[in-house]
C-alpha cells in the first residue's frame, strides 16, 4: 500500500493550481502540507483525491490514474474531507443519521461488526453521548470530528483532510488527532492533511511547505528546523541587513552577531519570504487625528448572561477592559466567546446583568446609538459587500458613518499604505488573499477611529506572515492610540501577545489573569497552549 | 439624506455589477413578457379530426367541408367507431365525429337530428373552443329555419387581440415578482455575507437604510417597467395605449412600494436567498390567484371575490386595463389608486415594522 505523486500539475481554468509536485508516502504515514492560503495545498490535495482532472501521475495501490475517471475504481479506498467546518454534514441530520447515511452511500453492510466499528469511532470522537443530536446543533469542534469519523466509515486506505482543525479550539484539536494517530496504526492509513498549525505540523512524519503553487521544501520536522536555525535570532534586534521582525524572533539571511533563538516551523515562511526578496510591509501607524479622554476602565460586564431557549450561552460573564490593554478571550468551540462580543455590541440583546461602556450605562437602544462611533467590529468572516472595490467598501462605510468625502479619502489611502493593502485598492474582495481581506476588515473598523476594537477572531485562516504582521499592527495601535482591543483566537501562541487572557469554559468564566499570572501559576508549562489544555482536562 | 442617496447609489452599484441579476430582470421584462404575449394561443389550430359516415354522405359532406386549414386539418375517415374511439384514445385525433345512418334521414324529415362528437377534453380550452366551432357551424345548418343574425361590436379591443392583454398581464405579474424578490434578496444577502451585523452597528438610523434599500430595488423595477413598455407592449405587440402613460407609471411606483413591502416582509423571515425563492411562491401564488390576472373575479366563488380586494395586484390589473384599453380619465381612475395605496402602505408599514424590529 503505497502512494506516489509524479509532477502533479492542476490548473483552475486558466490560472495555475500547483506545479510539478511529487511526493510519496508509505502505509500508515502521515504527510503535512503546510503553506499561505492559496499556495496550492487544496488543488494537490483534489488532484489525489482523483476529483479534479490533472496532469501528471498518481499511483495508489498499483493503479495509477490522471482523472477523475480512471480513479474511480479506487474511490472505496480514499476518504476525503473538503476543506470549511460543516461542509459535508446535514444540519438537521442527526449524529447518528449521519453516520447510517455515509454508510449507505458507501454501500457498506451494516452488520455486527459495522456496528463495532461505528461505536468504537464516536467513542474516540467522544460523540456517542450526542447520537441524537442535530449536527446544527454542534459545536464547530465536534461538526470536525463527527465529518471526520464519516469520512472514516468506510475504512479507506488514503486519507485526505484538508484544513480539518481550522478554527476548531485546541482541545478539539487533541482530539482530532488522537483519532487519526489510532487510526493510522489499526488500519495502516496513509493520511496527508492540511493544516494552519505549526504545533501539529511538528507531529507529522513528513512536512511539505508549499509556497506560490510550488513544494519549496519537504523533509521531517526536525530537517526542516535546522535549515532554518540558523537565520533565527530573537526578537528586537537592530540592523541594516534586510531582514523580518515579529514579535517572537528576527529573521535574516546574512549572519548577524545576536543570540540564537530555537525556531518553530513558522520560521520556515518567514525565511522564504526572505529569499524570494519580498518586502514585508511597514507597520507604522500615525497618531489619531484628534484624541479624546477616556475612562481608565472602557468596559465593564457584570454578571452578563445570555440564554436561547433551554441553552445558556453566557452565565454571569464578569469582564473588564482597561484602556490600552489588549484582553484576549479564549476558549474551546461553543464556549459562548462569539455570543459574549454581539453582546457587548448589543447585536444581541443581554438577558441579565449590567454593560457599562467607556462610563456610560447601557440601557436601551439609544444609549447604543450614541456609542456606535467609538467602537470598531471586525466580524469572524471579514463580512465585506462582494460586489464592490476594497475602496468602494470602505467610503462605503466611511459615509454610513457621516465621515466627510475628502476626510475619508485621506484615511483610506493613509490605512492602506500603513496596512500594506495599497496596491489592492481596487480588487474585489473575493479575490485577495485572507491576509490582505483580515487587514482592509480592520482599516474599515478603524475608519471612525473607534477607542475600543472588537475582533472575533481575525486569524482563523490567516497564514504565518500576515498573522505576524496583524499582530504587530494590533500593538502599534495600542501603543499609539491607546485603543483598547478584545480579541478570540484559537492560536494559543497568539494568547501570549495579549495583556491578559480570560478563559471561557461552556458560558462561564473560568480565568481572568495577564499572562505572567498564569505562567506564575503553571510553573512546569512550556507554552500557553499546555496552560489552556490545564483548564480543561 | 445623503446617507439615503449612498445606500441607494452602492445598491444601484452593486445590481449593475452582478451580470446574471441584470441578466434575469431584462430577461424577464423583455423576452418573458413577450413570450406570454405570443406564445399563449387560445384559439383552435391544426384540429386533428375524425368522422365515421353512415348516412349516406350528402348533408355530412357538406358539413365536414367546414372544417379546414389554420383551425382544422384535413378530417380522416374512419372505418367503424371502435376504430375511431380507439385514434381518439391514441391521442391521433382531438375531435371524432358520428355520422350516423339516421343523420341525414331526421333532418329531413322533421328538421331536427343529433350530431355525435367524441372530444378529447384533456386539453380542456382547445377542445371546447372547438366545440364552439362545431356549434357555430351547426347554427349555420339551423339558421335556415331561424333567422336571427348576430352583429357583435368588439369594444376596447378591437381586433380581439389577445397577445396584448396577454403580454400586459404577464408583464404586471413580473413586476409584483421582482419588486418583492429583488428587495428580498438585498436583505437577506446581507444576512448571508455577514455584513448586517457591520450595518447594524453604524451610527445611522435603520429607517433610513430600510427606506433607501427598498427604494433603490423599486428604481430597477421602474427601470424595467419602461423597458418592457417600450420595447415589447408597444414595439413589438403595438399596443395601443388610450390613457396616459404618467397614470401608469404613478401606478406602477406605487405598486412596486407595495411589492417591496412583501419583500421586506419575507427578508425578515428568510435566512437565506433560497428561502426567498420558497417564501415568495408561498406569499405570491395567492396573490396572483386572487387578483384576477389568471381567472376573471366574477368567475370566483363569493367568497374569493372577497377575498380578492386584499390583492394589491388586483387594482394594479384593473387599473392598468383601464389606462390601456378604455382610456378612462386621470381623475375617474382614483379607485384603483386608492387601492393600491390603500393595500400598499399597510404591507409596506407590516413589511417595514417586521424588519424593523431585527435592526
Amino acid at each position: 500500500m503505497e502512494l506516489n505523486v509524479e509532477n502533479v500539475r492542476v490548473y483552475h481554468k486558466k490560472s495555475l493550481g500547483i506545479a510539478g509536485a511529487s511526493l510519496s508516502a508509505n502505509e500508515g504515514e502521515i504527510i503535512g502540507f503546510i503553506g499561505a492560503d492559496g499556495a496550492g495545498k487544496s488543488s494537490l490535495i483534489h488532484a489525489i483525491a482523483g476529483v479534479i482532472p490533472f496532469e501528471g501521475d498518481v499511483t495508489f495501490n498499483g493503479l495509477t490514474y490522471h482523472s477523475p475517471k480512471e480513479a474511480e475504481p479506487l474511490k472505496p479506498s480514499i476518504g476525503l474531507m473538503p476543506q470549511g467546518i460543516g461542509l459535508v454534514l446535514y444540519d438537521l441530520l442527526t449524529v447518528d443519521e449521519h453516520l447510517r447515511f455515509f454508510a449507505n452511500i458507501h454501500n457498506i453492510k451494516q452488520d455486527v461488526t459495522f456496528k463495532a466499528y461505528k461505536l468504537r469511532l464516536l467513542k474516540m470522537a467522544g460523540l456517542d453521548a450526542f447520537q441524537d443530536r442535530q449536527a446544527g446543533k454542534l459545536s464547530g469542534g465536534m461538526m470536525q470530528k463527527l465529518s471526520l469519523i464519516c469520512t472514516l466509515l468506510h475504512r479507506p486506505k488514503l486519507l485526505l483532510l484538508d484544513e480539518p482543525t481550522t478554527g476548531v479550539d485546541p482541545l478539539s484539536r487533541i482530539e482530532l488527532w488522537e483519532i487519526l494517530d489510532e487510526i493510522r496504526k489499526s488500519e495502516g492509513t496513509i493520511s496527508i492533511i492540511s493544516t494552519a498549525y505549526m504545533q501539529e505540523a511538528a507531529k507529522m512524519d513528513k512536512i511539505l511547505l508549499f509556497d506560490e503553487q510550488e513544494i519549496i521544501a519537504q523533509g521531517t520536522s526536525s530537517e526542516l528546523l535546522d535549515s532554518v536555525r540558523a537565520m533565527s535570532y530573537v526578537e528586537g534586534i537592530k540592523t541594516q541587513e534586510p531582514c523580518i521582525r515579529t514579535l517572537h524572533a528576527t529573521y535574516c539571511l546574512s549572519p548577524l552577531e545576536a543570540e540564537h533563538t530555537e525556531p518553530s516551523l513558522e520560521a520556515l515562511f518567514f525565511v522564504n519570504a526572505l529569499q524570494k526578496g519580498k518586502k514585508m510591509p511597514l507597520i507604522e501607524i500615525t497618531n489619531k487625528e484628534k484624541t479624546v479622554e477616556l475612562p481608565d476602565v472602557v468596559m465593564e460586564a457584570k454578571g452578563l448572561t445570555k440564554v436561547f431557549g433551554s441553552f445558556t450561552a453566557n452565565e454571569n460573564v464578569d469582564m473588564t477592559l482597561h484602556k490600552g490593554e489588549i484582553l484576549g478571550l479564549l476558549g474551546a468551540n461553543g464556549a459562548g466567546k462569539t455570543t459574549f462580543i454581539k453582546m457587548l455590541l448589543g447585536l444581541y440583546p443581554i438577558d441579565g446583568g449590567e454593560l457599562t461602556l467607556l462610563g456610560k450605562s447601557i440601557q436601551t437602544q439609544e444609549d447604543r446609538q450614541a456609542l456606535k462611533a467609538s467602537i470598531g467590529y471586525v466580524s469572524q468572516h471579514f463580512a465585506l459587500y462582494n460586489d464592490m472595490s476594497v475602496e468602494e467598501n470602505l467610503l462605503y462605510f466611511a459615509s454610513m458613518r457621516g465621515i466627510a468625502m475628502d476626510v475619508a479619502k485621506s484615511r483610506i489611502s493613509r490605512y492602506a499604505l500603513e496596512l500594506g493593502f495599497d496596491e489592492y485598492l481596487n480588487a474585489m474582495p473575493h479575490e485577495l488573499p485572507l491576509g490582505i481581506n483580515q487587514r482592509f476588515s480592520l482599516a474599515s473598523a478603524l475608519l471612525h477611529e473607534p477607542v475600543i476594537l472588537f475582533l472575533d477572531e481575525p486569524t482563523s485562516g490567516v497564514d504565518a506572515i500576515a498573522r505576524a504582521k496583524f499582530w504587530e499592527l494590533l500593538k502599534a495601535l495600542k501603543e499609539r492610540w491607546e485603543i483598547s482591543i478584545l480579541i478570540t483566537t484559537h492560536y494559543m501562541s497568539e494568547a501570549e501577545f495579549c495583556d491578559r487572557v480570560v478563559l471561557l469554559r461552556q458560558g462561564k468564566k473560568i480565568a481572568d489573569h495577564t499572562i505572567a499570572e498564569f505562567y506564575a501559576e503553571h510553573p512546569k508549562a512550556q507554552s500557553f497552549e499546555e496552560i489552556f489544555l490545564e483548564y480543561y482536562r | 439624506m445623503k446617507i439615503f442617496w449612498a445606500v441607494v447609489g452602492k445598491e444601484l452599484l452593486s445590481f449593475i455589477r452582478s451580470w446574471q441579476l441584470v441578466f434575469v430582470v431584462l430577461y424577464a421584462f423583455s423576452f418573458e413578457v413577450y413570450i406570454a404575449g405570443s406564445g399563449i394561443e387560445l384559439k383552435p389550430r391544426n384540429i386533428a379530426v375524425g368522422y365515421i359516415d353512415a348516412s349516406g354522405g350528402g348533408l355530412s359532406q357538406k358539413f365536414l367541408s367546414y372544417f379546414h386549414a389554420p383551425e382544422f386539418l384535413e378530417p380522416i375517415l374512419f372505418e367503424s367507431q371502435e376504430k375511431l374511439s380507439q385514434a381518439v384514445f391514441d391521442k391521433e385525433i382531438m375531435v371524432g365525429l358520428v355520422f350516423d345512418d339516421t343523420f341525414e334521414q331526421n333532418f329531413r324529415k322533421n328538421h331536427a337530428t343529433t350530431l355525435h362528437v367524441l372530444l378529447d377534453a384533456t386539453a380542456a380550452s382547445q377542445a371546447f373552443t372547438a366545440l364552439s366551432y362545431l356549434q357555430n357551424i351547426a347554427i349555420n345548418f339551423t339558421a335556415r329555419t331561424f333567422p336571427v343574425e348576430l352583429v357583435t361590436h368588439k369594444l376596447f379591443n378591437e381586433n380581439a387581440d389577445n397577445h396584448t392583454f396577454m403580454a400586459l398581464t404577464e408583464l404586471l405579474s413580473i413586476v409584483t415578482l421582482l419588486s418583492v424578490i429583488l428587495t428580498a434578496v438585498v436583505f437577506v444577502k446581507e444576512k448571508e455575507e455577514g455584513t448586517w451585523d457591520i450595518m447594524l452597528l453604524m451610527p445611522v438610523n435603520a429607517k433610513i437604510i430600510i427606506l433607501a434599500k427598498s427604494f433603490s430595488q423599486v428604481i430597477i423595477v421602474m427601470v424595467g417597467i419602461v423597458i418592457s413598455v417600450g420595447f415589447v407592449i408597444f414595439g413589438v405587440f403595438d399596443t395601443p395605449i388610450n390613457g396616459s402613460f404618467f397614470a401608469f407609471l404613478l401606478l406602477s411606483f406605487l405598486y412596486a412600494f407595495t411589492g417591496a413591502g412583501i419583500g421586506l416582509f419575507i427578508a425578515a423571515i428568510a435566512k437565506d436567498v433560497m428561502q426567498v425563492a420558497q417564501l415568495s411562491i408561498v406569499i405570491m401564488l395567492p396573490l396572483i390567484f386572487l387578483s384576477g390576472a389568471w381567472t376573471p373575479i366574477y368567475a370566483m366563488h363569493p367568497w374569493l371575490q372577497t377575498f380578492s380586494l386584499i390583492s394589491p395586484l388586483r387594482y394594479y390589473i384593473e387599473g392598468t386595463e383601464s389606462i390601456f384599453f378604455r382610456g378612462t380619465p386621470f381623475l375617474e381612475l382614483y379607485p384603483y389608486f386608492l387601492g393600491v395605496t390603500l393595500v400598499g402602505s399597510v404591507v409596506y408599514a407590516i413589511g417595514f415594522r417586521k424588519i424593523g424590529r431585527l435592526f
